[in-house]
């Protein structure tokens, strides 16, 4: 009798470990299934997290960086004539791996003016890429927008307040 | 003693529960919990003050405009602009220039306030402050010497 009490405890713990066993394999294929169904957002979320990475050293890369050219070699430092030519240039449409790329002067604000040939330096907005489709929202970076500048006396350094903003496309749809 | 047992049961189904129900309520708040957007982040304090050091200000000497890194200089020197302007003057004007277009500062703004402080030698030179000051916050400062002197520009946005 006693033997059988046990037997039955046994069977009692059996069971109560394969019910909490079954409901943690239940959650976890609930949550693995969430997890798959996320999957376009994940690549949405790298896609996001390579603008961010993006824009904190697209400035320095040798494309778009003032390197010497203004003394001393400058952190965050643009050189406006070497965006206004990268401005022009389908071929690096694929190179950022982005989906656009804007530089928007903010002191002195020049408004929404785009930049060309015709309105530069005194332009607000220059769009280096563009692949015209939906995209997420932008990150940013504060940048030194340089150029060389006359008065008519002397050629000195100008440097102006701006802001890279970069976004990657929106795969979610 | 049957009701004992049975008692004891309970409290360890109820234990099971509590145990089982905790780990989901884990394993829940890591699947909600979503990255916060339009914060400030560190580095964009760090890159508006290493740009900002670069700026060209209105302050001429004999050999160009200045940059507001050298008119922090200038300021500590007590030197006059070309058009006899105080450089410290310049230079206050210039920063609430840079400030105000950087960072818009509102309570229904993302950035609800900033602290920026100029040091020369650890000695406060320029403090502008605007906002309010909340924990959540993020800073940046650079540094740099000329002729003996430490310049230090520090900057903290409140989110």
């Amino acid at each position: 009798m006693v033997s059988k009490i046990g037997q039955l405890k046994i069977q009692e713990m059996i069971f109560m470990i394969v019910a909490v066993a079954l409901l943690f394999v239940l959650v976890g294929i609930f949550f693995l299934s969430i997890n798959l169904s996320n999957v376009k957002q994940t690549a949405t979320s790298l896609a996001e997290q390579n603008s961010i990475l993006l824009v904190s050293k697209v400035a320095n890369s040798p494309e778009l960086s003032c390197g010497n050219a203004f003394g001393t070699s400058r952190t965050n430092c643009i050189d406006f004539d070497k965006l206004i030519s990268l401005s022009k240039k389908t071929e690096y449409s694929d190179f950022w791996g982005v989906a656009k790329i804007e530089v928007r002067k903010i002191l002195p604000d020049e408004g929404d003016k785009i930049c060309d040939d015709s309105n530069y330096p005194n332009c607000g907005i220059v769009n280096v890429l563009d692949k015209n489709v939906k995209i997420l929202p932008y990150s940013s970076n504060f940048v030194s927008l340089c150029r060389k500048e006359t008065d008519g006396k002397i050629i000195y350094n100008k440097c102006e307040l701006a802001v890279l903003l970069i976004a990657s496309e929106d795969k979610t749809q | 003693m049957r009701s004992k047992k049975g008692q004891e049961e309970m409290i360890g189904f109820a234990i099971i529960i509590i145990l089982v129900s905790v780990g989901l309520l884990i394993l829940l708040s890591f699947f909600i919990r979503s990255p916060t957007k339009g914060n400030t982040e560190s580095y964009q304090v760090e890159s508006f003050i290493q740009s900002s050091l670069q700026y060209t200000s209105d302050c001429e000497n004999d050999i160009e405009f200045l940059s507001l890194q050298n008119l922090i200089i200038a300021c500590d020197n007590k030197e006059k602009c070309l058009n006899s302007r105080d450089s410290c003057d310049v230079l206050n004007s210039t920063v609430v220039d840079l400030i105000n277009s950087g960072w818009n500062v509102g309570n229904q703004s993302v950035v609800k306030g900033y602290n920026l402080k100029i040091t020369i030698n650890g000695q406060d030179k320029l403090t502008i402050k605007e906002g309010n000051e909340t924990s959540n916050s993020k800073g940046g400062f650079q540094d740099f010497a000329r002729s003996g002197s430490n310049y230090e520009v520090s900057l903290n946005v409140y989110n």
